[in-house]
């Protein structure tokens, strides 16, 4: 019965691997194939796609952490902290893409290598954010310490999210007018960030296996060290 | 008698530092009126377990009571410790006066420069009130240090080698202090290395090891393991 | 009465933390120091037609002040760290939202010093008419003060716990006050020109908002900041 169980939970998790790389190939033809090519700039035009995908990761990493560490700091349970860091490393590497594929849009659809668009702006300083969030976890030894103030900086920074775009947003007025997206784009668009999505998802859920497998490893040799001879 | 809470009460108390646990699952009690000396060797957790009793730790798991009122609870129960320890705490930038003053005012002490006349003449100091605390010699600060605790005259009394930096007459000093205290019914906890200093200040010895309770018993036994004998 | 017993209290850590610090001297005259040779290079940059001027005063002024206030946040945990004065302080039985909000008022003194020397020093340097509108300014002063205390005081609390992360202050903090930052130096270059309409007042709202925020979020997470 324990094996049946076993061998259950690994098929779902087989068939929910599937699943996300199968999201995640739709998402990336459609993105590449099926959509139609855009006027004016081009091929270059799909980089869009892959763009706002990053960006929604990005600020999905930001609520993710922001929810695990308020839950930490409710529950002093390091579980919580492992999603956190997890969705911490994923958020990162969300903002950077998206600063990356803004800027190659920039430059394809203005010559430009950057633009202080409230929105690449917003983007910059959620990787700013993330990249401290980051560097404070990675000064802190102690876990449930690296937890805590990992925590409240998570929530702090959630909480002026909202602030940041709102200012950055009526700072420059008004952010330079998309050409409205044909209703067949805007399908791809969803479907690339879902494809997204649904690998932010699984990533978050592998890396924070290694996490927790990683301190149980700790756990163990710290109680190794410690028993008599 | 039976059903009055305990001074200290210490329940499954257990702090770890990242991965290295430093007490572990401490079951304790302190009745009211009761000095109880806690040794053990370096590292056997004897400082963790005093700041854990002082609130200045919060325990991995456990918890620590004083007179029945938790010690993570409300602040105000706070008032009903004192304690003393390595550093002094006190503000280098603020007289010997105008630190017993601020800690008067922070618990609440009414007559916060009275009382702090009155604690600096009681301990010898009251010729050094405007010097701030880098300018006088170690015994001296120490002794501040100890007034500071006592502002408040608090029920508890938590010192974590108190006697260190003391010179002789200090020593006698705080002794008389404490023994005063005691007399008034205070409850003492103190970590000490003297023998002779915890046969006369204490009656119940507590002996720690790799952060559990290894023996408990009275001062008044032959020898006090973990205790060296003085010089 | 509970809340002004503590009301007493937080008015003795402010006392005590502002004695300290006039007499020790350290952190205040190297943020005005710092402040000066701020203002003195910007102003330097500022050598534009008037127009021109305007337009980037009100960032240049609002970056000096952030600039050099930085080390004043950084220093109001770092005092008390000294001689376990900060375990003094945490054996008192003064609740965590009293301390936080003292060590919030002695950021809003330091900063208040701090713009008190800035503001005029960048009109006299670049004759830019930061005041043209005294009480507006004030008031943005005011509210940019608050804002940047608020979340400068928590933070400071946060790194101010460890060697290693005892200088990622500036690093943490930028990106965290950018609505402030912004907001304080566009409600700034209008109330320069007089233009008091929506726009300052979206931007002053904005000021307020973050201030209350960071004020807020400071007294509700600070005990999970100074716990061990």
């Amino acid at each position: 019965m324990h094996a049946r169980s076993g061998s259950l939970r690994r098929r779902c998790r087989s068939i929910g691997h599937a699943a996300v790389v199968a999201m995640l190939l739709v998402a990336l033809a459609a993105a590449f194939l099926v959509a139609p090519t855009e006027r004016t700039m081009g091929d270059a035009q799909r980089i869009v796609y892959l763009h706002v995908a990053d960006a929604w990761v990005g600020l999905a990493g930001a609520l993710v952490m922001a929810a695990a560490g308020a839950a930490y700091l409710v529950r002093r349970n390091l579980r919580w902290d492992h999603w956190a860091q997890a969705a911490a490393e994923l958020g990162w590497l969300g903002a950077t893409l998206t600063l990356v594929t803004g800027s190659l849009w920039a430059h394809a659809a203005w010559n430009v290598w950057w633009t202080w668009d409230p929105r690449l702006t917003t983007a910059l300083i959620l990787w700013a954010l993330y990249s401290g969030c980051l560097l404070l976890r990675g000064g802190v030894d102690d876990p449930h310490r690296r937890a805590r103030l990992g925590a409240v900086l998570a929530i702090a920074g959630a909480a002026d999210l909202p602030l940041v775009v709102m200012a950055t947003r009526w700072f420059r007025g008004m952010h330079p007018a998309a050409p409205a997206m044909e209703p067949s784009m805007r399908a791809v668009l969803l479907a690339s960030v879902l494809g997204f999505t649904a690998l932010f998802a699984l990533l978050l859920v592998l890396r924070r296996h290694q996490l927790e497998l990683q301190r149980l490893v700790e756990e163990l040799t710290e109680s190794e060290k410690e028993m008599p001879c | 008698m039976a059903d009055a809470a305990p001074a200290i009460l210490v329940r499954r108390l257990s702090k770890a530092f990242g991965r290295r646990a430093v007490l572990r699952h401490i079951d304790w009690q302190v009745a009211a009126g009761q000095a109880v000396v806690v040794t053990g060797a370096n590292g056997s957790g004897k400082t963790t377990l005093l700041a854990c009793l002082a609130s200045l730790l919060r325990p991995t798991s456990g918890e620590v009571f004083w007179f029945g009122h938790p010690a993570a609870g409300d602040p105000a129960a706070r008032r009903l410790v004192g304690m003393v320890a390595h550093e002094q705490r006190l503000y280098p930038h603020l007289t010997l006066q105008e630190n017993l003053v601020f800690a008067a005012r922070m618990y609440g002490v009414a007559g916060p420069h009275r009382r702090a006349e009155q604690l600096l003449e009681s301990a010898g100091l009251a010729r050094y009130a405007q010097r701030t605390p880098p300018t006088l010699s170690q015994g001296m600060r120490q002794r501040a240090a100890v007034l500071r605790a006592l502002v408040h005259d608090p029920p508890i009394l938590l010192l974590d080698e108190p006697f260190a930096g003391l010179d002789a007459d200090g020593v006698e000093w705080l002794v008389g202090r404490l023994q005063e205290l005691r007399a008034l019914g205070g409850t003492l906890c103190l970590v000490l290395h003297d023998e002779t200093l915890a046969r006369r200040l204490a009656d119940m010895v507590v002996q720690l090891r790799d952060g559990y309770i290894e023996s408990r018993g009275l001062v008044s036994g032959p020898r006090l393991a973990g205790l060296a004998r003085a010089a | 009465m509970a809340s002004l017993e503590m009301t007493a209290r937080l008015w003795w850590i402010l006392w005590k933390d502002l004695v300290s610090e006039c007499r020790a001297r350290r952190a205040w005259p190297a943020m005005l120091l710092l402040g000066i040779v701020v203002a003195f290079t910007f102003a330097g940059q500022m050598d534009l037609p008037p127009d021109e001027q305007k337009r980037v005063a009100g960032g240049l002024v609002w970056l000096a002040i952030f600039l050099a206030g930085m080390l004043a946040l950084e220093r109001s945990f770092a005092s008390e760290r000294e001689n376990g004065c900060w375990q003094g302080l945490r054996l008192c039985p003064v609740s965590s939202h009293a301390v936080y909000l003292a060590k919030l008022a002695v950021n809003v003194v330091a900063l208040a010093a701090l713009q008190g020397v800035l503001i005029p020093l960048f009109v006299v340097l670049s004759g830019v008419p930061l005041l043209a509108h005294p009480a507006a300014m004030l008031l943005v002063a005011a509210l940019g003060n608050v804002a940047l205390a608020a979340a400068g005081t928590l933070l400071g609390a946060l790194t101010a716990g460890s060697r290693n992360t005892a200088h990622l202050l500036p690093l943490l903090l930028l990106p965290m006050a950018v609505p402030a930052v912004l907001a304080a130096a566009e409600a700034t270059r209008l109330a320069m020109d007089g233009q008091f309409g929506a726009p300052w007042r979206q931007w002053t709202e904005l000021l307020a908002a973050f201030a209350v925020l960071f004020t807020t979020i400071g007294i509700m997470l600070f005990d999970f900041v100074i716990e061990e």
